[in-house]
């Protein structure tokens, strides 16, 4: 191969690989056989693999927050400039003190933790410091990734994954018969089996069937592994948009794929198996077919003096490219009795299955191996090894499908399918095998070589009892890496098959579960990598309130204004400022986030005394009231006002938190129980911004804003402020006379702008949720979530008197039940502090250590006289007025004794709101 | 801080429309006698569920069963609903965005689940969608210009996250 030359590192040294070079070719060009030490006995291990399925070269790739670790040196192409790290070494990757541990071998078989790690917690908790130490293989980056992840969803008539020969002319097929299609190859190029054995077709065939799919409209998708297979034929495809390490073009690294797809056709190849062996690890022992991979597709010659070890026909093609190759064959070790054909001129050994190998750093030294009963040794620097093919299938058993047993290639084969799905190509005819059963020293020889997994390891799992493969994956953890045991299932299952007498589907099957290759966490997260996951809903007067500088208040999605601090005001000085401008003048504040639906047509009083558990249908025009709205198990979900605008018009407003609620609720109540009304039901919740001017000279206020006497309590008319068409209802959560002002939220700034202008003329100020939650607590009224959690009823809250006494709404039969008005329920009650400060959330209890009988549910303080006051729930709470209790909270650190009180701390008779 | 100006890009430009009226028509009984008035009315039909239909003055867009966007002048429609209908006033809690360019339906296959490319989703046709956690009503103008509904408090959020997924819709 020639081409340009890239310059990479490994482990600080500079070395240079031909473009198109995986890091794995690119160490074996340099001739760098060791590249890492192994997760448990720190064996030295090399490349084994070409492909996704490398269990042993795992490396360290990029730096800073690009660093991705335990990246297979397989499957990262290099680019200029790549930095890679060998793992789990200290002090050096050739000089590994951890190496010692493989000394130590007997001691850490399977479940050397359960048998060793036991004993008290704080034992535990020294244990787990060394373990944490040893754990792992490459660590996580401790910056933050700095690039993007894209989630895009696309449908297609036919997904194929796999882009071999195959898939290839499936996509092929599929384009030209007027089909959507989608082609999905995790390498880089397409038909990459066919660079390792060209057969009939060539890359000038793979260049037309590219053109001639992309010609149809087909999307040809590389670097794109199919991670997941989920219902109803969706497919997760993550693809590469730059190497790992490496710094994106465009700034997306990696793109999440949802392909829904009509039908999907898995062209996924089979990965071939090592066999077991002593030393079975060590750099130097290569599978076949990747050894040929490097040969013809890189132009990599991995050995010079090779031994081949195989059970199939397959491993013969390696033979011939490694000596086309200039490669020496010093043998072919064929486990099938007798001969099998033309063997090329090789010197082929039948009977013959390798025992054990010794070798140097980056490569072997010498081959031992069983021949007919006699041991038989090369010195020889590479073994290529070929134990059959195991289909790749993985996606097909996600997809729901089932697989069948095929003796012949040993090897389970997809079979039924429960989607839409069907498997081709290699994946469904593997190559036959002869089958050949381990005969070196298993404590030596590895069948998951990521998590140092040895025969003997499932061996000592059959004899401690373990007969599920199951039991005995969990136990050996074989299986459990990062490959998910795509090399290493069969070997044991064969094992394990035998240690039980029985055929190999006799042994049972693991589960396949995506991702069938490690997925980065930010491509899971996509685009809301970087935030919360999802956008935060910004007030129509968000610019306004933005250049005040208010404390913000997240609540929900929404983010409020919590205080407009003046100076270097504190929260709780900026609360109680407002509070008081409320109270003795005038404020503002903005309420557009309450919940608003408006109601039409001739049927709205009859809707609205469904959903509401108060009566609507007396209201006059003009006219409001208070209203909540209950479950059908008869407990409080909501409350708000409905206000009657004209003959056949309400609107309905409700709390901020349980809007979505509300809307779903209404929508279910509209669409499921009263689709025969003739009523429309319209969530104007964004439409209206709304405004709150509260206070003793919120009236005057309003007067010169309309030029007009404003509505009296509980009426609504509509009116024109700042230029623009408002609605004004009269209502108050402060305790003071109070109006509310909606406004299309297009334009309500100039509404706003208008009432801040008189509000600021009069003497008022701005205020925020934290004065708003000292007005409304010390007037007693409810907050969803707070008092209103939806464990109260109506008569819990003392609301039972404005039920509807005619029934109908939902949630009447569920409240009818006598357990929902018992006197010793938890019900609101007022709290006053005798002495110290009462904490939200505190628990109420007679003494020390005595089991909670409620809680505070809001706390706060008196606006003009001081003193600490607080809303609850207690057990019969309003037989136990005048009580003296103690509230204690053990997080805040804080408790207070308190008397039980009216939840009415503020004008209980409601004088304030009248003129 | 609602997006200011347009946002323009290779492939796709993203821009804010202004405010407009917007009115939810929803229809409750005899919807054959309504469809006819507005027909004859108005000189076209109502349209069905997932297509837009209108004059210079006025359009429909059907998004539910029972109910249209309606956008432009509505003063014919009140006697045309008579008692089986009505018409209420939601376009402030609405934003308008334009996607205009050959790759507006790629950058609605971002964080989307709807098949923004199919051939079948063209010009006259809506849907209603979720693009990253967002409610969106769609609406194909032309071949070229898709406009978007989006919730106001929202819709900054989404106007930004279109902003950078447009910038790498070809990566």
């Amino acid at each position: 191969m020639t081409g340009p030359m890239i310059t990479f590192t490994f482990d600080g040294k500079t070395y240079q690989a031909q473009e198109g070079d995986t890091l794995a070719a690119a160490l074996l060009r340099s001739g760098i056989g060791l590249v890492g030490r192994s997760f448990k006995y720190h064996r030295p291990r090399g490349i084994m693999t070409a492909g996704v399925e490398e269990p042993n070269a795992l490396v360290t790739v990029g730096e800073g927050g690009r660093t991705e670790p335990n990246t297979r040196a397989t499957d990262v192409f290099v680019y200029e400039g790549l930095v890679a790290t060998s793992q789990n070494r200290w002090p050096s990757l050739s000089f590994d003190i951890g190496a010692m541990l493989g000394l130590a071998a007997p001691i850490f078989s399977a479940g050397f933790y359960y048998k060793t790690f036991f004993g008290s917690a704080k034992r535990w908790m020294f244990y787990e410091y060394f373990i944490r130490k040893a754990a792992g293989l490459g660590n996580a980056p401790v910056e933050a990734d700095p690039d993007r992840f894209s989630h895009r969803s696309a449908f297609c008539d036919v997904l194929v994954v796999g882009a071999g020969p195959a898939g290839l002319q499936a996509a092929l097929d599929a384009a030209e018969s007027g089909k959507r299609v989608i082609l999905a190859e995790q390498d880089n190029i397409l038909g990459p089996s066919l660079i390792r054995d060209p057969q009939d077709l060539d890359s000038a065939w793979i260049e037309t069937a590219a053109a001639r799919i992309r010609a149809k409209g087909g999307r040809i998708l590389l670097r794109t592994t199919a991670s997941g297979y989920w219902e109803h034929d969706l497919v997760t495809l993550s693809q590469r948009l730059c190497e790992p390490g490496q710094k994106p073009a465009k700034g997306i690294a990696q793109r999440l794929w949802h392909v829904r797809a009509s039908e999907v056709i898995l062209a996924t190849g089979s990965i071939e198996r090592p066999l077991a062996f002593a030393h079975n690890d060590r750099p130097g022992v290569m599978l076949s077919q990747a050894v040929r991979t490097y040969v013809q597709r890189y132009g990599v010659v991995p050995g010079k003096r090779v031994v081949i070890a195989t059970n199939n026909d397959d491993a013969y093609r390696t033979a011939h490219a490694l000596k086309a190759a200039g490669a020496d064959i010093v043998a072919i070790l064929d486990a099938r009795p007798s001969p099998t054909g033309a063997n090329g001129g090789f010197p082929v050994f039948n009977q013959a299955l390798p025992v054990s190998v010794k070798g140097a750093r980056h490569c072997l030294k010498q081959v031992s191996a069983d021949v007919g009963g006699v041991t038989k040794v090369w010195q020889a620097d590479l073994l290529a090894v070929s134990g059959g093919f195991t289909p790749t299938v993985h996606l097909h058993m996600q997809a729901g499908g089932t697989l069948e047993w095929d003796d012949a290639a040993q090897a389970f084969v997809p079979a039924m399918s429960r989607q839409n799905v069907t498997t081709i190509g290699g994946a469904v005819r593997p190559d036959p095998i002869f089958p050949v059963k381990p005969i070196s020293n298993p404590k030596k020889s590895f069948v998951d070589f990521q998590n140092d997994v040895t025969l003997a390891d499932v061996d000592l799992a059959w004899a401690e009892g373990y007969r599920s493969v199951e039991h005995l994956k969990r136990y050996t953890t074989l299986g459990m890496a990062t490959d998910q045991g795509k090399l290493s299932n069969m070997a044991a299952l064969g094992r394990l098959a035998e240690k039980q007498g029985v055929a190999i589907p006799g042994a049972g099957l693991t589960t396949f579960r995506p991702p069938y290759t490690p997925v980065t966490m930010g491509l899971l997260a996509g685009a809301g990598a970087k935030d919360a996951g999802a956008h935060v809903r910004r007030l129509a007067l968000y610019d306004v309130h933005a250049a005040k500088r208010p404390i913000w208040q997240p609540l929900g999605y929404w983010f409020r204004p919590r205080a407009y601090p003046v100076g270097g005001e504190t929260l709780a000085q900026t609360a109680l400022r407002e509070a008081k401008a409320v109270r003795t003048g005038v404020g503002m504040t903005d309420v557009s986030t309450l919940a608003k639906f408006e109601i039409s047509g001739p049927d709205s009083a009859a809707l609205l005394e469904i959903i509401c558990a108060t009566s609507v249908s007396k209201l006059a025009v003009g006219r409001g009231r208070y209203t909540f709205m209950l479950r059908e198990d008869g407990f409080v979900f909501d409350d708000g006002t409905v206000w009657r605008l004209a003959e056949n018009r309400y609107l309905l407003t409700g709390s901020t938190g349980g809007a979505d609620r509300m809307a779903a609720h209404i929508s279910y109540v509209r669409q499921y129980l009263c689709p025969h009304l003739r009523v429309s039901a319209v969530n104007v919740q964004e439409h209206y911004a709304g405004i709150a001017v509260a206070g003793p000279k919120a009236k005057s206020v309003m007067a010169a804003l309309m030029g007009e006497e404003p509505p009296r309590h509980m009426s609504t008319v509509p009116a024109k402020i700042g230029g623009a068409d408002v609605l004004i209802l009269a209502a108050s959560y402060s305790g003071e006379r109070a109006f509310e002002i909606y406004a299309d939220a297009a334009h309500a700034a100039a509404v706003w702008a208008a009432c801040e202008a008189e509000v600021t003329a009069q003497g008022g100020c701005l205020y925020g949720l934290e004065a708003m939650e000292f007005l409304r607590i010390e007037k007693g009224h409810l907050v969803v979530g707070g008092e209103i959690d939806g464990r109260m009823t109506p008569h819990d809250l003392a609301l039972g008197k404005m039920l509807n006494k005619a029934g109908g709404y939902i949630g009447a039969s569920g409240l009818s039940r006598p357990a929902l008005s018992a006197p010793n329920r938890r019900q609101l009650i007022g709290l006053e502090a005798i002495s110290g400060t009462i904490a939200e959330g505190a628990m109420l209890i007679t003494e020390h250590g005595g089991a909670p009988l409620g809680h505070v549910t809001a706390a706060a303080f008196r606006v003009i006289e001081g003193g600490s006051i607080a809303l609850g729930q207690l057990e019969g709470g309003f037989d136990r007025t005048g009580e003296e209790l103690i509230a204690t909270s053990p997080t805040r650190g804080q408790t207070a004794r308190v008397r039980v009180v009216a939840p009415h701390f503020y004008d209980a008779a409601g004088e304030r709101y009248r003129d | 801080m609602m997006p200011q100006g347009n946002v323009i890009v290779t492939d796709v430009t993203i821009t804010l429309l202004p405010a407009a009226p917007l009115y939810a028509l929803e229809i409750w009984s005899h919807a054959h006698d309504v469809a006819k008035r507005f027909e004859t009315a108005l000189g076209f039909a109502l349209p069905v569920m997932g297509r837009s239909a209108g004059s210079d003055d006025l359009c429909l867009i059907r998004f539910e069963p029972t109910v249209w966007l309606v956008e432009g002048d509505v003063g014919a429609l009140p006697p045309i609903l008579g008692e089986d209908g009505a018409l209420t006033t939601i376009g402030g809690g609405i934003v308008r965005v334009r996607l205009s360019g050959p790759r507006w339906r790629a950058l609605l296959m971002e964080s989307g689940v709807f098949d923004a490319e199919s051939p079948s989703f063209a010009s006259g046709c809506s849907a209603a969608t979720i693009i990253d956690h967002v409610g969106v009503r769609l609406h194909v103008v032309s071949d070229d210009v898709c406009d978007a509904y989006v919730p106001r408090s929202l819709s900054a959020g989404l106007v930004h996250f279109w902003e950078a997924a447009a910038g790498s819709l070809a990566a």
